[in-house]
């Protein structure tokens, strides 16, 4: 199956964040559990962790662009194979926790 | 004919808008200090500060006691010597403790003095309610626009908090710079090259033909929110954001309110004795307009209560209603 | 400056003051009789590029400091040739470039500015000091709380001067202050601290001079009380309070004549010099009120500038 990652929310008074930086490229497997992307607000840093397995397949928003909060941020999958739509909108979206520091 | 590239931008959080101001500017003069409480490692309150520390050291911002007296009369003192001071206080509340150096010695000294003395000295402080209560809320620029020697500033975004820094530590002073806990959430196109903003002009933020909204600092954003409901309705709003209260850009709103031959004024301040009521004299001073109205906070302390807090303070609800009562519109 | 130079310094305030006193036009003035050691004394201790800060009650120091007697006389009519154009008057009279930074008529708001100018010599690297005066008024100030610990905190080059002529307008020191030694306020804060005897223009010379060193050396803040007597009321405006019999108690302590008998025991001080000198200062003073009512007030017009 295909997924999306969106920036996690709600997050008290932040409506749009940035990406500061990726942990991984694309191909990257991530287990649960493991940190996938670090995103700053106006005065935190939100770590994004899997809660459940997926693989890297598309980075839709690069270190340093700007994303708002449930929009799309990078596209996963299931298995190494799946075709990957080319849209994120109808797509589920991937399972994360998400702390802010 | 030429054609125009458009300008290179970035985008900024507020308070990196406002560091990197202070950061080109503390780079181009080593005059230019930074005092306040929380101003080094720790980068500031709202992170406005972040990176100062760590590049000019510990002799060019400091830390202070929570002394908001000192804290100004300080600032003020090394400017009148020959500094360039940017005192940070973190709550315009606490500014009150700093008023006497700031109006009486600051503003005045240029005067007192026969021009021997001025005070290049910036205040920044940071106005508004978010649920912090009675003494943590307070927007009262009002009472310092009309302080004779004093220049008070009020920037809505980050390009003009940036553009508005920059000038305000450039210029012979004193400054206060007003900003607001509820701008710090929003991020906005600031240009990559340098650039000032200078003190005394507003600026359209929206052009518009049935009434002209005056405001300034968060308010705008209540402005902006409130023009797309009554633009649904076929009413069309135009906002001068007025970026500085002292001096006043009167030429800009009466050239606005010519056109569409309506005034409100919008503040988060109290209505009584604010923004408004110096725009709107003013302004009727300068032309014939009848059709005049002020929106601000009602006549009450700001409580920490949600409901309470909101009940005071304007929201686009109160402005469209207030939109439709002055143009009387069922 | 020599011992003759400090009594022609103390009788130039004296004379001056009174004369200026004399006048129909004085307006709202704060004179400093037999309080012209602390005045005189400080001022010897000062160099040049030292920049001294006062309250309301300026006109000694500004004498003191070298200002010209007829620009000082000016300023405190309004007249536009003053340092501040007339714009200030006694209570802000102020000429930095003669190294006096500026009288402030609020009590104790001068105490935070001097903070900050010591901020920006420290900054500047310049090896000199500053110096704030102050009354006793000015000790139940929160400002001067503050600003102990900021200049302890941060090494100021800056000596706080207590001149404590032990009332407040109509009130004495007991009534208004805890502490018996004012200097015990600078404790706290680890700040080096004396009282001394502001009758003595010498001894006032030489603390001074000790605490200037301290900041011009880097050593940080010092705060020195001198014990005085006012001679006269609070100021041109207000009644006298105390009674005849301790007026004439409190005027055996002039620190002119303590001066001139000190002088006249080491046998530097003929009848025939100090009468010279009187007539130097009369002079002076004569020639000051010339100049000062020969000077035009400023022009209407003047009231918009400088504000910006």
């Amino acid at each position: 199956m295909i997924y999306k990652l969106v920036v996690p929310g709600p997050v008290e008074d932040v409506e749009e964040v940035r990406v500061l930086e990726w942990h991984g490229s694309v191909g990257r497997v991530f287990s649960a559990g493991e940190l996938v992307v670090e995103l700053e607000t106006h005065k935190a840093i939100i770590e994004v962790r899997t809660a459940q397995p997926g693989i890297l397949r598309g980075i839709l928003c690069a270190a340093g662009d700007w994303q708002r909060i449930g929009e799309p941020l990078a596209v996963l999958s299931d298995n190494p194979n799946e075709p990957v739509p080319t849209v994120a909108g109808e797509l589920v979206s991937w399972l994360v926790e998400f702390e802010i520091t | 004919m030429l054609c125009n590239a458009p300008e290179a931008v970035t985008k900024l959080f507020f308070r990196e808008a406002i560091a990197r101001g202070i950061r080109e500017e503390m780079r181009r003069d080593d005059k230019v200090i930074l005092l306040g409480q929380d101003v080094e490692s720790f980068g500031g309150s709202y992170k406005e500060f972040v990176g100062l520390y760590e590049e000019f050291g510990s002799a060019r911002v400091r830390n202070t006691p929570v002394a908001e007296a000192a804290m100004v009369g300080l600032g003020v003192g090394a400017a009148a010597a020959g500094m360039r001071p940017l005192v940070s206080i973190t709550y315009m509340d606490f500014l009150l403790l700093g008023l006497d150096p700031l109006v009486n010695y600051a503003a005045k000294v240029r005067y007192k003095t026969g021009g021997q003395i001025s005070a290049p000295v910036v205040v920044k402080v940071t106005a508004g309610a978010k649920g912090q209560g009675v003494a943590h809320s307070q927007c009262v620029e009002a009472w310092l626009m009309g302080v004779p020697g004093l220049k008070v500033v009020a920037p809505s975004t980050p390009a003009d908090a940036y553009g508005l820094i920059k000038s305000a530590l450039r210029d012979d002073g004193p400054v206060v710079f007003v900003d607001h806990k509820r701008l710090f959430p929003a991020a906005g196109e600031v240009l990559t090259d340098e650039q000032s903003v200078p003190i005394g002009k507003a600026i359209i933020r929206r052009r518009g033909t049935d009434v002209t909204i005056v405001t300034h600092s968060y308010m705008a954003s209540v402005a902006a929110k409130s023009a797309e409901r009554l633009a649904a309705d076929g009413v069309s709003c135009e906002i001068v954001d007025l970026r500085s209260l002292a001096p006043l850009d009167v030429a800009t709103v009466c050239e606005s309110v010519a056109r569409t031959g309506a005034l409100l004024t919008l503040e988060e301040g109290q209505t009584i004795c604010g923004v408004g009521a110096e725009v709107t004299a003013r302004v009727r001073e300068e032309m014939d307009v009848s059709r005049v109205a002020r929106v601000g906070a009602l006549a009450a302390p700001v409580s920490f209560n949600p409901v309470l807090e909101r009940a005071c303070l304007p929201d686009p609800e109160r402005v469209v209603q207030s939109v439709r009562r002055l143009l009387a519109l069922r | 400056m020599d011992s003759i130079g400090l009594l022609r310094s103390m009788l130039l305030i004296r004379t001056f003051e009174n004369v200026f006193a004399r006048r129909r036009d004085h307006g709202f003035q704060l004179l400093s009789s037999g309080e012209e050691a602390v005045a005189v004394g400080l001022c010897a201790a000062l160099t040049a590029e030292d920049q001294l800060l006062t309250s309301g009650r300026s006109i000694g120091f500004a004498l003191a400091r070298g200002l010209d007697p007829g620009l000082v006389m000016a300023e405190l009519l309004g007249k536009s040739a003053g340092p501040c154009r007339g714009k200030g008057g006694r209570g802000h009279l102020a000429q930095p470039s003669a190294g006096f930074f500026g009288a402030h008529a609020v009590v104790g708001g001068n105490l935070t500015i001097a903070a900050g100018v010591a901020l920006a010599t420290q900054l500047q690297g310049r090896a000199t000091t500053v110096v704030c005066v102050f009354g006793d008024g000015a000790c139940g100030s929160g400002a001067l709380h503050e600003t102990l610990n900021f200049a302890a905190l941060w090494r100021l080059p800056l000596v706080l001067v207590c001149n404590n002529n032990q009332y407040s307008v109509s009130t004495p020191r007991s009534q208004a202050l805890a502490p018996q030694l004012l200097s015990d306020l600078a404790k706290p804060f680890g700040i080096p601290s004396a009282t001394i005897d502001g009758t003595d223009v010498v001894v006032v010379r030489d603390a001074v001079k000790d605490f200037g060193d301290r900041a011009r050396s880097g050593q940080g803040p010092s705060f020195l009380e001198c014990v005085s007597y006012r001679f006269a009321s609070h100021s041109t405006a207000t009644r006298e309070t105390r009674g005849v019999e301790e007026i004439s108690a409190l005027k055996q302590h002039c620190p002119i004549l303590r001066h001139i008998a000190r002088l006249q025991a080491e046998g530097i001080l003929t009848a025939d010099v100090l009468a010279c000198l009187e007539s130097e200062v009369e002079d002076a003073v004569a020639r000051a009120g010339s100049f000062a009512d020969a000077a035009p007030y400023p022009e209407r017009s003047e009231v918009l500038s400088d504000v910006m």
